[in-house]
C-alpha cells in the first residue's frame, strides 16, 4: 500500500528474482548479438580495405611493369638512332641502353619508395603487413 | 579468322581537306566527340538539380569528383588542387574513352599512341611550364638528388635528366598498350569460338576460349579504370615535381 503504482518495475529496484533473472538474460544476450554484429561490420570493412589495397597495389603493379621495359627501350633507340646518324656504331646504342636501364632502375625504386610511403601512412600494405620490430 | 588488327583502323567519315593538310573528320575523332559530349551530358544532368542531400546521379558526380580530388590533394598537397579541372578532365577523358571501347563495335581511342602521347606530352609541357614559371632555375635542383657525393654527381644528374625525358613516353605508352593488347586478346578468343565452330567436331570445344573471352572481358573493365587511375595518379606525381623539385 505503501508504493505509488509507477514505482513498480526494474526502475524502482525491486524485482521478483524470476523477473531479475529474466531481465539479466535478455541483457546477456543483447550484449552476445552487439558483440556478434561488431564482428561481422569489422570483418566487413576489413575486406573492403582489402579490396581497396588489392585495387591499388594492381595499380601499382601495371605502372612498375612499364617503367623499366619503356626506360631500356627508349634509352636503346636513341642510341641507335644516334649510331646510324654518327656511325659510331655499337658505342652510343652501349651507353644509351645502359643509361637507360639505370633510369628505369631509379624510376622503379622511386616508386617503389612512394608505393611504401603511402601504404604505410594508410596502415597496412604491400609487403609489409605488420610493423618490424628492428626500425 | 578476323583480323584482330581490323578494329583499330581509321576510316574517315567526311573529308576535309584544309590548306593541303588531311585533317578529315574519322572514326577517332567521333569517339573523342562523343566521349566529351557524353561526360559534358552526364555532369549537366547530374548537377542540375544541385540539391543538399544529392539524388542518385549527382552522387554519382560528387563521388567521381571526390575521387579526384582527394588523389589531388594527397599527392600534391593543397596548392595542387589549382591542377584539379585538368587532372579531373584527363582522367573522365581517358576513362570514358576506355569504357566507350569496351562496347562491341566501337573504336578504341585510347588504343592509338598519337592519342595517348598527345595526352602525356600535354602534361610533359604543363610541368616543365610550371616548374620553370614557379622556381625559375631552381626547378634544375629537380636532376640534382641531394647527398650525392660530387664524384658520381654528373652521372647521377645524366640518369635523372634520362629518367625525366622518358617520363612522357612511359606515360603514354602503358596506357596505350594496355588498351591495345586488351583489345586484340579479346578479338582473338572471340575469332578462336568463330574458328572452332566452323571446325566440325572440333566445335565441342567452342565454350572454352568464350568462357576466356567473358573473363577477360571483366578483366578489361577494370583495366580500363585502373589505366585511367594511373594515368591520372601519375599526372598528379609529375606536376607535384614541378610544384615541389628537389623533395624527393
Amino acid at each position: 500500500m505503501s508504493d505509488p503504482p509507477d514505482k513498480h518495475g526494474p526502475a524502482s529496484g525491486e524485482m521478483s528474482p524470476q523477473e531479475r533473472a529474466r531481465f539479466e538474460h535478455r541483457i546477456s544476450e543483447l550484449g552476445n548479438r552487439l558483440g556478434e554484429a561488431r564482428s561481422r561490420r569489422d570483418s566487413e570493412m576489413s575486406a573492403g580495405a582489402d579490396a581497396e589495397t588489392r585495387g591499388r597495389g594492381m595499380a601499382y603493379g601495371m605502372r612498375m611493369a612499364a617503367e623499366l621495359v619503356v626506360a631500356v627501350v627508349v634509352g636503346g633507340g636513341i642510341g641507335w638512332s644516334l649510331d646510324r646518324v654518327l656511325g659510331s656504331r655499337p658505342w652510343l646504342f652501349l651507353v644509351f641502353f645502359l643509361l637507360g636501364f639505370a633510369a628505369g632502375v631509379v624510376n622503379l625504386m622511386r616508386a617503389y619508395e612512394r608505393m611504401q610511403r603511402d601504404f604505410t601512412a594508410k596502415g597496412g600494405g604491400i609487403g609489409r603487413s605488420m610493423p618490424d620490430e628492428d626500425e | 579468322m578476323p583480323d584482330p588488327i581490323h578494329q583499330f583502323e581509321l576510316h574517315p567519315i567526311f573529308r576535309i581537306n584544309l590548306g593541303g593538310w588531311d585533317v578529315s573528320f574519322t572514326n577517332a575523332a567521333l569517339f573523342m566527340l562523343l566521349a566529351v559530349a557524353l561526360t559534358t551530358l552526364f555532369f549537366m544532368m547530374a548537377t542540375r538539380s544541385r540539391a543538399l542531400v544529392p539524388g542518385r546521379l549527382q552522387s554519382v558526380a560528387e563521388i567521381t569528383h571526390d575521387f579526384v580530388a582527394n588523389m589531388c590533394r594527397e599527392s600534391m598537397g593543397k596548392e595542387g588542387m589549382k591542377f584539379f579541372p585538368f587532372v579531373f578532365a584527363l582522367f573522365i577523358f581517358i576513362f570514358v574513352c576506355n569504357m566507350l571501347g569496351m562496347i562491341p563495335g566501337f573504336f578504341t581511342v585510347t588504343s592509338h599512341i598519337i592519342v595517348t602521347a598527345a595526352l602525356a606530352v600535354a602534361v610533359f609541357l604543363v610541368v616543365v611550364v610550371v616548374g620553370f614559371a614557379k622556381h625559375g632555375l631552381h626547378f634544375l635542383r629537380l636532376f640534382v638528388p641531394p647527398g650525392v657525393p660530387i664524384l658520381v654527381l654528373p652521372l647521377v644528374t645524366l640518369i635523372e635528366v634520362f629518367s625525366f625525358l622518358i617520363r612522357p613516353v612511359s606515360h603514354s605508352v602503358r596506357l596505350f598498350a594496355n588498351m591495345l593488347a586488351g583489345h586484340i586478346t579479346l578479338k582473338v578468343f572471340g575469332g578462336f569460338v568463330v574458328m572452332l565452330l566452323g571446325a566440325g567436331s572440333f566445335a565441342v570445344l567452342a565454350p572454352l576460349p568464350l568462357l576466356m573471352a567473358v573473363a577477360i572481358t571483366a578483366l578489361e573493365v577494370l583495366v580500363a579504370f585502373l589505366q585511367a587511375y594511373v594515368f591520372a595518379i601519375l599526372t598528379c606525381m609529375y606536376l607535384n615535381d614541378a610544384l615541389h623539385p628537389g623533395g624527393h
